[in-house]
């Protein structure tokens, strides 16, 4: 019992913790992509700092406070659920359904926080984002199906285990195929450049989050950060082989060099984002279903056939 | 209970090292702040970051001449940010009128309106110079003395005596229904 409770605490702080360092990573490459210096690798966790330390904040009722919390806390769950090496909580019952729908559940509390809000900014941001969402689920679907197909189980871990003994999944033909379209969507996931739009600085002026100020964008800076852990490390479990390391004698050992190399793939996730991100300007909200529905879908559904094939 | 005040030069630094701008360009000196957040003067090594959501943001800059138009808008964004909030003035203008000094139309003093904490005066400023009055603004709020937020909700009654004289009583719901006869009457202008 104490044991889970520590290792529920331990993912926690290092989920937290690595996804801050995550943001500072994407703001230091995209500064230096722009050819600036961009600001120290701490500095999510200054601005969280800032934010959590304002001394007026503003509410819009019930609705508003709890939408926050409910997405913090659908990110935990995801956490909890994904293998993280060989330390996991809730590993043996995490498949992939339950973790990318774990996935998409905090965007919707940050919907009712939003729609709550009452600003018409926040209403635009929430379609778009609602849109978005409907969008990216035909590619995921197909992807989480070629998978499951290839492996003949739902299962995360047993995924990541059936990688130790047949290699990563992106060496087999139409797990590739899954795994670009599974990358695609994950730019809307990141909330990144080409598909944005649910957030669109500048042009809906933040979108949902326009009205969130103070402490409601201090949880939301921790919910990104987790999301941001959460999801390059799932992609990095189902698709880049995991992190389980058996060469030490030591499970200690294993233990620490399985997250050093799961760190390494999450980092080379974010990165693909990350000059994804700076690189393309942002589509407008029809041209961005129509991608989902056309380009992603018709590789990932390829890839599914092959792998049932 | 915790006593927070243990946490408070934690806290101060990150104040001062991730301070939010407003994307509120008013005048020519909107101009002035694409230069200081691109490659050359990158301002986001201070943790400094342009922001469309007055929700968010830490710091707002005058940047040049306010009508009293944009006074009623400038007031309205700087009463939507959160409690500590900075403003930092930007150019001749906002301090004395500037070049518009007999303007009928151009606010001389904002300092009578809104708190103002660091003036930078030029017209236009260089970059170095906005810099430079960042840097003032990170050591005021070091030192707890960047403290317009507080002197603007201790003396709101004379703020607001100043912003009632200049725009009338009620000027904040008259605005606000400014164009609702206009949008039922078709082509008849609204108040103003």
């Amino acid at each position: 019992m104490i044991e889970t409770a520590l290792k529920v605490l331990f993912i926690l702080l290092y989920a937290t913790f690595v996804g801050f360092m995550f943001m500072g990573i994407i703001r230091i490459v995209t500064a230096r992509i722009h050819r600036r210096v961009g600001p120290p690798i701490y500095q999510p966790i200054l601005d969280t700092i800032k934010l959590l330390s304002k001394e007026s904040n503003i509410t819009h009722g019930f609705i508003y406070d709890f939408g926050i919390l409910y997405a913090v806390g659908a990110t935990i769950l995801a956490v909890m659920f994904i293998p993280l090496g060989s330390i996991g909580v809730l590993r043996a019952y995490g498949d992939l359904i339950l973790i990318t729908f774990l996935l998409e559940i905090p965007m919707l509390g940050i919907m009712f926080a939003a729609m709550s809000s009452g600003n018409p900014w926040a209403g635009i941001g929430a379609q778009r984002a609602l849109l978005t969402l409907l969008a990216i689920q035909v590619p995921l679907g197909f992807a989480v199906i070629a998978l499951a197909e290839y492996y003949g189980t739902f299962s995360t871990y047993e995924i990541v285990m059936a990688q130790q003994i047949s290699g990563w999944s992106i060496a087999h033909f139409p797990l590739l195929l899954a795994a670009i379209a599974y990358d695609l969507v994950l730019q809307a996931m990141f909330g990144k450049e080409p598909f944005d739009i649910m957030i669109a600085p500048g042009e809906i002026s933040l979108g949902p989050m326009v009205e969130f100020g103070g402490k409601h964008m201090g949880l939301l800076n921790i919910q990104h950060a987790i999301a941001l852990f959460a999801e390059t490390l799932f992609f990095s479990n189902i698709f880049l082989g995991g992190g389980v390391v058996t060469a030490f004698s030591s499970p200690v050992l294993n233990t620490i060099a399985g997250l050093l190399v799961l760190l390494v793939k999450q980092i080379a996730v974010l990165l693909v984002a990350t000059f994804m991100a700076a690189i393309f300007p942002r589509f407008t909200i029809d041209q961005a279903a129509k991608f989902y529905w056309k380009w992603p879908t018709i590789i990932a559904a390829l890839g599914a056939i092959l792998a049932s094939l | 209970m915790v006593d927070w005040r243990l946490f408070d030069p934690l806290i101060e630094y990150a104040r001062k090292r991730s301070m939010w701008i407003v994307a509120f360009c008013t005048g020519c000196g909107g101009i002035e702040m694409p230069p200081l957040a691109t490659a050359r003067y990158d301002f986001e090594r201070f943790g400094i970051m342009p922001n469309p959501a007055p929700r968010m943001a830490d710091l707002f800059l005058i940047t040049g001449y306010v009508t009293p138009k944009t006074l009623k808008r400038i007031i309205i964004t700087y009463e939507m940010q959160p409690d500590p909030k900075y403003v930092l003035a930007h150019g001749s203008c906002p301090l004395n009128g500037g070049i518009y000094w007999d303007a009928y139309n151009a606010i001389k003093h904002l300092d009578k309106y809104i708190p103002v904490d660091v003036a930078i005066a030029g017209c236009m400023p260089r970059p170095e110079a906005v810099m430079d009055g960042i840097q003032k603004m990170m050591e005021l709020i070091e030192t707890g003395k960047a403290d317009g937020w507080k002197r603007y909700r201790e003396n709101y009654e004379y703020y607001r005596k100043n912003q009632d004289e200049l725009f009338g009583e009620g000027w904040r719901e008259r605005t606000a229904r400014m164009w609702i006869p206009w949008l039922m009457k078709g082509n008849n202008r609204g108040e103003e």
